[in-house]
């Protein structure tokens, strides 16, 4: 009996610690006084962060037989601020959308240095990133750059697209490595005393002339005897190798939101659709150990973004952006119609020109658009991820995309001219599919006179009607609880709501808002929550979507996805 | 101290112990947001580590490895010492001697107890990448190889055994002067050829045939083969294509050490891919003609006799179902890409064997068709699955290499 009573006192000290501390982790509040947080903190010190790559197979193999299998989470996005905007990190910086960039800050893009000096180049060794002929090389100034060249079949296309792609990449907000187009004479090119390359035995031997041929051989050669090339600039710090589309980095404290639940790489599957970004993958991402502020930090790159635009490996990859390398659905449609049953890219009309490659606007669409493999990341796309990447691309004018698309020095203005056309309808039919696919209301404020304002962006791009009315459910809420009390609604047929009369008024209080529309798609409302900072209201909070969704196994929404196609 | 007594005691003790580690953890609780993110990334400390792949990424970062050739490596190998030896299993083992330079030596063994050991050196890259060299010595037995006769008039119930041994030596340089489309190849060989009754089911060729009646019956021949070819070929890969097409003539001298069993013979060859719809399918067609010559006073031995049927040529026929001094072959094939990796095909093959190349129309074929899966990567093709059908029946093929 003795024994069974301290047992059970036992029990009941547990119980109560437990309580206790899960009534203390429960009473943080929703929101901190910092919050919107605008910057994640890379507060600790990744020194110790070594060299880790992903295999090509390995990468491939489990993209398209594992992913398809993937159910995605459904969750919010995990580096999100309160606000549902992505802080500027060691993977993103906020820049188009988040302020004004002029048509010359986004055509100078991720340059800040002086371009190389091609009068001689000084070759070190050989390209081992991506399928396009290439070279490592030392300008005339002794800097070193990763040189890549024109296919023969597609002159000026690999290496604009690469150019092209930085500058819209950096405006997005990636990490970019700054490329210049420029000019590859072999007859003043020498070899370094120590230019070796990796021979199929795996051991590096002297770089050769004529293993400098071999690469030329299959580049645009210009009628001078010279060749174009992209110059990427070597990117400082120390190389990390390439970071990947799930997970964290083991060896990097600051890396703690899981990749696959980070915004903006899940974004790049609407980034991607639009500016075509085939080969979306690991291996063309890379990561550097740089020091900032006295601390090492992991600093993530898209480091190649060529397969872009019109731009594929190979001249008759005919099904790309269209179907992933291999999907299941495809391959059962083809094998028992024999191959009767079309797939749209054996139809679709590409605008001809070798400078263009396959590039198409007319039957896009950024639902049924495939990378060459899903990533993880890819697949945890979801309507308010998207919706925020739309809003980045509304962004883009057609001045800006035109002048971005004239860095690629097209020696044909109607190639310029063609691409720029479909990046401009590609993102039309972006922003008609995400933006009203959520309710889009954005930029809530509420101003001294407690009127609430508004925008509606798929109003705001011309991709919806305006709805008949705005209703605004209006609730005082308690931080430190999380409870709410109702206040009142009030509804206008315009972006302005005036707010109910008892409203608090003291420092420190809050007011949640729900806003939707008298809209059946846009008739769950955005929850956005103000905090009163001495006589104005600050916005510390919007909640587009809840914080999980049901999914399906990804495999099936690709079925579906393409049977609607 | 009754039970009540001290239920109460350490009940209250939880509860205080409680509420200090309540209070003690709300003053560390983090009071900003900043301060939470900190607190995620400080947690993470302890458990850093490098990256380590699991399992599933090592087996296949060392596949990858395995199939660059980067590295010394075994690897299977499925060919058999001859046709018609059924499927056969063995390894080989890879291991560069230079740069770019190898030797695989390998060997396999099939389901009819047919052996096959070489060693093979390959310069890959010669000549400033316009040539390419390799040098074979080997051995192999097949006992158990069909013989049915020679001409097309010949029925299945005339089939018969032979078996062989054969030793050989050879090089053969492979030259592009202009790095593409051009190629001439030219090649010396040393053979000897060993025949003798083989086993088998069905009456041994020494039984229904003399040396008289089957010119190289019983003979043990050592053969010095030249040979030269020279072709246009404007295909992506000779192992995998879906457009291009290959042109060539090889001509072949082999002459027998006892000038009793030495011939000419020279082979035309055309392969065209003409794809449709961008690929999405292939009409792929060849053709291919082989005429043997006399030397002075000498004959062609049957062993040697150009040859019809099996997995490659005519698929719906048993392997060398028919022999005769010239042959004439057609093919096509409907190709479908069903995705990146796997290709299906209807096929129509037809073809005959003659005594004289005056013979070689295309009046009185033998013919089959059939169907196939094809695995593949952007340059070879490592599996192929066939069903064919003819008027003596249907075979299924099953190949590591492609059709044409």
């Amino acid at each position: 009996m003795r024994m069974r009573s301290i047992g059970l006192a036992s029990v009941v000290m547990v119980i109560s610690l437990t309580a206790l501390s899960s009534a203390v982790s429960t009473a943080r509040p929703k929101f901190y006084r910092d919050d919107p947080l605008l910057r994640e903190p890379e507060s600790q010190d990744a020194q110790k962060a070594e060299r880790s790559d992903i295999g090509d197979l390995y990468e491939m193999m489990y993209n398209l037989f594992v992913n398809p299998r993937y159910k995605p989470s459904g969750t919010r996005a995990r580096n999100l601020n309160t606000i549902d905007e992505v802080p500027d990190s060691s993977w993103f910086t906020n820049r188009i959308g988040a302020r004004t960039l002029t048509v010359d800050e986004v055509v100078r893009g991720p340059i800040v240095g002086d371009p190389p000096d091609p009068s001689r180049w000084t070759i070190i060794r050989e390209k081992d990133v991506g399928v396009h002929p290439g070279v490592t090389a030392r300008d005339a100034n002794g800097e070193t750059w990763f040189l890549e060249f024109d296919p023969s079949y597609y002159p000026e296309a690999a290496t604009a697209a690469v150019v092209m792609a930085t500058k819209f990449f950096w405006a997005l907000g990636y990490n970019q490595v700054e490329s210049f187009l420029t000019t590859f004479d072999p007859a003043r090119a020498a070899f370094a005393p120590g230019a070796t390359i990796r021979r199929p035995n795996g051991k590096r031997t002297p770089f050769t002339r004529d293993d400098l041929n071999a690469v030329l051989e299959h580049a645009a050669r210009r009628p001078d005897g010279t060749y174009r090339v992209v110059a990427g600039r070597l990117l400082p710090g120390k190389v990390l190798g390439n970071f990947r589309y799930e997970g964290t980095r083991p060896d990097d404290p600051n890396d703690f939101v899981p990749h696959e639940q980070r915004r903006e790489l899940r974004a790049l599957r609407v980034f991607g659709a639009w500016l075509n970004l085939t080969d979306l993958k690991s291996a063309n991402t890379l990561d550097t150990l740089v020091t900032e502020n006295g601390r090492s930090i992991v600093k993530h790159y898209l480091q190649d973004v060529g397969s872009t635009f019109g731009m594929c490996n190979d001249l008759h990859e005919w099904d790309l952006s269209w179907e992933h390398f291999y999907q299941g659905n495809t391959t059962v449609k083809r094998f028992v119609s024999f191959g009767f049953a079309l797939s749209p890219w054996q139809t679709v009309k590409y605008v001809e020109g070798p400078s263009i490659g396959k590039f198409e606007g007319d039957r896009f669409d950024p639902r049924t658009w495939r990378p060459q493999t899903p990533t993880t990341a890819y697949l945890e796309l979801r309507d308010d991820d998207a919706f925020w990447a739309a809003r980045r691309i509304a962004e883009f004018s057609d001045e800006t995309i035109r002048g971005i698309i004239h860095t690629g020095e097209f020696s044909d203005p109607s190639s310029e001219k063609a691409i720029a056309d479909i990046v401009i309808k590609r993102r039309d039919k972006i922003l008609k599919v995400y933006l009203p696919a959520v309710n889009p209301i954005v930029t809530p404020a509420l101003d001294e006179n407690n009127r609430l304002t508004f925008e509606n962006a798929a109003v705001a791009a011309d991709v919806a009607k305006a709805p008949e009315a705005y209703r605004a459910a209006w609730r005082q809420f308690d931080n430190a609880t999380g409870e709410t009390r109702p206040i009142g609604e009030t509804t206008s047929g315009t972006a302005s709501l005036e707010a109910p009369r008892e409203l608090p008024t003291e420092n420190g209080s809050f007011v949640a808002i729900d806003i939707s529309a008298d809209s059946p798609a846009w008739g769950t409302p955005v929850r956005t929550y103000f905090r009163r900072d001495g006589d104005v209201w600050k916005l510390v909070g919007l909640e587009r979507m809840p914080e999980t969704i049901a999914t399906r196994v990804a495999g099936s929404s690709v079925k579906s996805e393409t049977q609607a196609r | 101290m009754d039970a009540g007594r001290t239920w109460r005691i350490v009940a209250i003790a939880g509860v205080v112990a409680g509420l200090g580690r309540a209070a003690a953890a709300q003053s560390l609780e983090p009071q900003s947001r900043e301060a939470v993110v900190e607190e995620a990334q400080a947690a993470r400390i302890a458990n850093l580590h490098p990256y380590a792949p699991a399992k599933g990424e090592r087996l296949m970062d060392k596949a990858e490895k395995l199939l660059n050739g980067t590295t010394p490596s075994w690897h299977p190998f499925f060919e058999s010492a001859y046709r018609g030896g059924g499927f056969a299993l063995g390894a080989g083992y890879l291991q560069h001697v230079s740069s770019f330079n190898f030797v695989d030596v390998r060997g396999s063994y099939s389901v009819s107890n047919y052996k096959r050991a070489e060693a093979e050196f390959v310069a890959p890259r010669l000549f400033h990448r316009r040539g390419e060299l390799s040098v074979l010595g080997g051995w192999r037995d097949a006992p158990e190889t069909h013989f049915y006769g020679v001409g097309t008039d010949t029925t299945l119930e005339d089939r018969a055994f032979f078996g062989f041994r054969e030793s050989h030596a050879s090089a053969l340089l492979t030259l592009r002067p202009a790095r593409r489309l051009l190629m001439v190849r030219g090649g010396f060989e040393v053979a000897r050829w060993s025949l003798d009754g083989g086993t088998g089911s069905t009456p041994s060729v020494d039984n229904v045939f003399t040396p008289v009646t089957l010119p190289g019956l019983g003979t043990t021949t050592t053969y010095l083969h030249t040979r030269a070819t020279a072709g246009f070929d404007w295909r992506p890969s000779a192992g995998y294509a879906r457009r291009g097409g290959f042109y060539g003539v090889t001509a072949h001298d082999y002459h027998d050490r006892d000038n009793q069993l030495g011939f000419r013979q020279v082979d035309y060859e055309v392969i065209q891919h003409v794809p449709i719809l961008r690929e999405a399918w292939t009409l792929s067609l060849r053709g291919i003609a082989r005429t043997t010559a006399l030397k002075d006073g000498q004959q062609v031995p049957f062993f040697m006799t150009p040859s019809l049927g099996g997995g490659d040529d005519l698929r719906g026929f048993s392997s060398w179902r028919f022999r005769d001094r010239n042959s004439l072959l057609v093919q096509g094939e409907w190709r479908i890409m069903v995705n990146r990796y796997l290709d299906t095909a209807v096929f129509f093959d037809a073809g005959k064997v003659t005594a004289h190349t005056s013979d070689l129309g295309f009046h009185d074929m033998k013919s089959d068709y059939g169907f196939g899966a094809r695995f593949h990567t952007p340059i070879a093709t490592p599996l192929r699955i066939e069903y064919a059908r003819s008027n003596e029946g249907g075979r299924l093929i099953v190949a590591v290499s492609p059709v044409f």
